[in-house]
Parts: structure tokens; sequence; C-alpha cells
């Protein structure tokens, strides 16, 4: 099934390690909460800043998800240390996003995808429905940050460690004009990211409705 | 928007109670399957929900080879699979990292969560998968996702598969937040200790056309608690919003609902709260947790516990609450023996981190 999408904004980031000014301080005034942001929170509240999203269904996808709360966990039981709790619940998948709800206030829905490196492409084909069954608009964003130490153990081909992208979308009435998305990628970003990313870069290169299969 | 139905037409499910029809009878039985285990916590006994058996991929396998041959096609080649899972492969990553002390044999794919969707893949050629992960609602999502799918007409088929197991981070990790019980939980019991973490795979043939043995998927609804990352709303606004949500869904009255699977997992404030939205907006539907049973099999919980719907509306037979002594909160209606009565409308609720909450509304086909 094919649907044609109007996407109403769109931005992307990355970095070869940490991504700095992430803008936290204004984006997050409250400190208690900025201070138990994950990296990928930090980036997806960034992204969904730069688009203007302010509220509503959220599609969010991470291959890796929390990468550094996860290893804190493993090496905490390790090395027999005491676990954070705070770690613990950084450690799930939804937790970018349910920060975006903690922030803002948002009641809505949230749907986590995380399907390896195709998660931003399927997450994306979900917040299509998303769009198509609501009628609402969808912030539809993906993120990865694998920035652990000794990360180069089991890494040798991305070259930014941290990156992510976001869309804003809804259905388009009409599928006349849209286009299909580019296919290819930066070299060595994360395959878990390009289709988000390649909507972005299409984005800002003047491209405002898509099409794709749900 | 012309809305297409979906049926349940065939499932398969493992637990620490088993398969799909000794499951059923531990908990029409009342008897818990939980065990007490003293290898995770260096030696504290903690009451876990584990599968007998040590090849949990082998089970998965089993599973939907079992759904397969149940059904009506010969083969998943124009079936979309959609997994619900937040543990993936960090039981592998954990086993290479104990031992190793490096990263170094731990490989990227078998970590992921779609290390489930990825294996799926390898076996039954799916049209095409994936992989919803938002904690312990994560199977919940999938089979919303699912049913939206359906509704607009985009497959015939879906497999939702939800499956977790056992693993260091998620039984020190919930012991971290002090919500573990050393004993099989109690359920909305006055005196209880908290949740049991355990194991589970279920899987469930979605499609479009009912069979002789369909129970339909009338309502979704979801929504965030906007509250605190783990604990819930005190005032139940969250789980209200997505049992309203399903319940609009599917164009039904909260009288017509004759039985709540409760997500009940035994922790003081899931129990509270979830008895508490169950009483703002129901007048005395009955109400127990399988958990008392299974235990919390996290992101398969509600692959499972829709199962367990189906059973309950076929078999016309609502289960108990097990290991209830005396009611935490009285208004709600807590079933102390099982009850045999025609049932056509089944809740089950799943909530998780995040204030993530989901409920699923199934209908039997008279």
């Amino acid at each position: 099934m094919r649907v044609a999408l109007n996407i109403l904004s769109a931005t992307k980031i990355y970095a070869s390690k940490k991504i700095e000014n992430l803008d936290e301080k204004r984006i997050v005034p409250k400190m208690m909460l900025r201070r138990r942001l994950t990296r990928n929170a930090k980036i997806m509240l960034y992204l969904a800043d730069k688009c203007g999203f302010k509220g509503g269904k959220i599609v969010y996808a991470s291959a890796f998800g929390e990468l550094q709360s996860t290893v804190g966990i493993t090496t905490a039981i390790l090395e027999e240390e005491s676990i954070s709790p705070t770690m613990f619940q950084n450690s799930v998948y939804n937790a970018p996003p349910s920060y975006f709800s903690l922030l803002y206030g948002d009641t809505d829905e949230i749907i986590t995808i995380s399907s390896g490196m195709k998660s931003s492409d399927e997450a994306l084909k979900t917040a299509a429905l998303q769009a198509l069954i609501s009628g609402e608009q969808i912030l539809c964003v993906a993120s990865e940050s694998i920035d652990i130490p000794n990360i180069e153990q089991v890494n040798n081909c991305v070259e930014f460690l941290e990156s992510g992208a976001a869309v804003v979308l809804e259905i388009a009435q009409l599928q006349k004009g849209a286009k299909e998305i580019q296919k290819g990628s930066l070299d060595g970003l994360i395959s878990s990211i390009v289709t988000l990313f390649n909507v972005a870069s299409m984005y800002e290169n003047g491209v405002n409705k898509i099409i794709l299969d749900l | 928007m012309i809305k297409n139905r979906t049926f349940i037409n065939i499932y398969s499910s493992y637990s620490c109670a088993g398969n799909t029809k000794t499951l059923m009878e531990a908990i029409y039985a009342k008897e818990s399957k939980i065990t007490i285990d003293t290898n995770y916590l260096n030696g504290l006994p903690v009451a876990l929900g584990k599968i007998l058996s040590d090849n949990f991929f082998e089970l998965l396998r089993s599973c939907v080879e079992e759904v397969l041959e149940k059904s009506n096609l010969e083969n998943f080649n124009d079936t979309l699979l959609i997994v619900g899972s937040s543990v993936g492969g960090m039981k592998e990553s954990e086993k290479h990292y104990f031992k190793d002390k490096s990263y170094t044999n731990i490989h990227y794919k078998k970590h992921c969560i779609s290390v489930i969707e990825d294996f799926l893949q390898d076996n039954f050629s799916f049209a095409a998968t994936r992989s919803v992960s938002t904690a312990c609602t994560s199977s919940a999502n999938a089979l919303i996702l699912a049913k939206r799918l359906m509704n607009v007409g985009a497959y015939k088929n879906i497999l939702v598969v939800g499956a977790d197991s056992l693993c260091y981070t998620t039984v020190c990790g919930f012991y971290a937040l002090g919500v573990l019980s050393s004993k099989p939980c109690t359920p909305f019991n006055e005196v209880r200790e908290g949740m049991n973490v355990a194991e589970g795979i279920a899987a469930l043939l979605l499609q479009n056309k009912p069979n002789e043995q369909s129970i339909e998927i009338v309502g979704v609804g979801a929504s965030s608690d906007a509250y605190h990352m783990t604990n819930p709303d005190p005032e139940g606004k969250g789980a209200i919003k997505a049992m309203q949500n399903a319940l609009e869904d599917a164009n039904i009255q909260v009288t017509e609902v004759d039985y709540i699977n409760a997500h009940g997992t035994g922790t003081q404030a899931n129990d509270a709260v979830e008895a508490l939205a169950i009483k703002k907006l129901f007048n005395g539907v009955a109400v127990s947790s399988t958990k008392a049973i299974t235990g919390h099999t996290l992101g398969a919980a509600a692959a499972l516990e829709a199962i367990i719907s189906c059973e309950i509306l076929k078999r016309g037979k609502l289960p108990a609450q097990t290991a209830l002594v005396k009611a935490e909160n009285e208004s709600i209606h807590l079933l102390q023996e099982c009850q045999e009565k025609e049932i056509n409308y089944v809740l089950s609720n799943s909530f998780a981190f995040g204030g993530n909450n989901a409920s699923l509304l199934f209908r039997r086909l008279k």
C-alpha cells in the first residue's frame, strides 16, 4: 500500500564522537530532568526542537538504544557493584521519547522501532501508518549514540558515533509530485538512521513530498 | 476510512507454565509456576518465571512453526512479521561480556532487539519484518500496529511475536529499583512484595478473514503518562486514557466489557494505580492478573496475555486472582474463584517504563 507524505519540517545531525552543543539548557530548563537525560534523549530533544515539534504522536527509532546505560549496568554486574536505578530506567529503548513526553507534558502515543540497520526505514513506515490512522502530524525521529569506551572492539565501519535525523510529516491527499526516498548514504553514517537522514537531506534540497510503501 | 477487521486465528505460546494448554490449566487451577532462584543476585533468593529449556531460540522457532502448521498458509512469504521485545539479544551479549570482559566476541547483530526478527526471517522468509521495543508494552504496541495495518488493508496476514528471555540486566535492574519479590507475586493483594521477572514467547497470526476459532481484536488504545520514567501517574490518567481509547476504537461502552486481564505486576505502585484507574472507569467489571502464574514476561507480556484473553473468551471461563488473600482496593471486582459465563469482551492492559500505556480489546465471534 503506497502513501504520500507531506514533509513539514526535517533536520539531521552527526559527529565523529560526541555531538557538541545540543542546547540542553534552553530546551530542558529543569536541571533535575536535564541531568537524567541519556545521550539519545538529548539528541532526540534537540532534533524535535529543531523541527518545532512540541507535542503529538511520536515514532522513535534506534538500533542500539541506550548503549551507555546498558554497558553501565553490565559492568556494574560484572564488578559486583550496585546498579543505578536511573541507569536502569534509562536503558529502555523508549527512554528518549519518554523524556520528550515528560518535558512537554505530551500524553499522546509513543512507539519505538528497533529493527536493526533498517530501524529508521521501518519507523518511517510506522509514522506513515500513524498519520494515516489519526490524520495528525507525526514526529518520526531516529538517533544512535555508540560513543562508549572500547567501541572499536565491535565497530569497524561507523565513523560517526553519534547521529540523528527527524521529520515531521502528515498524509498528503495527492500522490502527484511525491518523490521516492533517495538511496545512498553519507560514508561512515550508521545504516539504522540512513532513511530518515536521506529524507532530511531531500527536505533541505527543497523536496517536501515523499512516497513510500506501508 | 473503511476499517477492515482483524482476527486472531492461530496462536502458540511458551512460558514458565509451559505451552498454552498447560498455561490455561495452571491459571484455572491457581497454580503459580514461579520458582525461586539464587543465581542472579549472588545467592539472594528471587522468584522468577523460568522456561524449562536452555534453548530459547529453538522454542521460538517451534512456536512460530506450530502457528504456520495450524494456519491456512503454506508459508509466510506474504506475511508481515512484527516482533515486540525489550531484551532482544542482551542475554547473548552478557554471556560474552561476563566471560571475556570485553566486547570482542559480541556480534552487533546478535545484541540488538532485532535478533529475534532476524532469526525468524532466516527460518521462515516473511514478506517484511519490523520490531517494536517500548519496554513492557512492546508486544502490545506490536499488536496495535498490526491491527491498524490490517484496518487500512496494507496486509492480509500479520504474525505478531512477543519474546523476551531472562537476563542479568533485567533481573538486577528491577532489583535495583526495589520492586522484585522473593516469593511468587501476589497482584492486587494488600500485602505484596513486588514482581517476578519472567521469560516468555507468544506468537499470534492475525488475518483479515475469520476462521471457526477466531477472536477479533476490536479496539486498541495507547497513551503516555507524561509523569515519571518508572512510577505511574498516581491518578491513573494515562491508564484510563489508554483503556478509553481502546473502547472508543471498538465503539463499545464500558458496561459491555466482561473481564479485564490486568497488567497487575504485583508492585506497590502499578497495582494501586491500575486498580484506581479501573475503579474510575468501570463499574464492577471482573478483574484478575495472570502474572501471578506466569510472572512478568516484559516485552512478551501483552502477546502472551492476548493469547490468555483469547482462551478465556473461547472457554467462557473467567480466571480467579491467584494468591489473593485480602485486596488492597476492595472497590474493584477481583475474582476470588473462577467463573463460567458467556464472555463477549475482554480488555487486556499493559504499562511500561516511560509511562507508556496500551490497552487491547478482544471480542468473541458469535
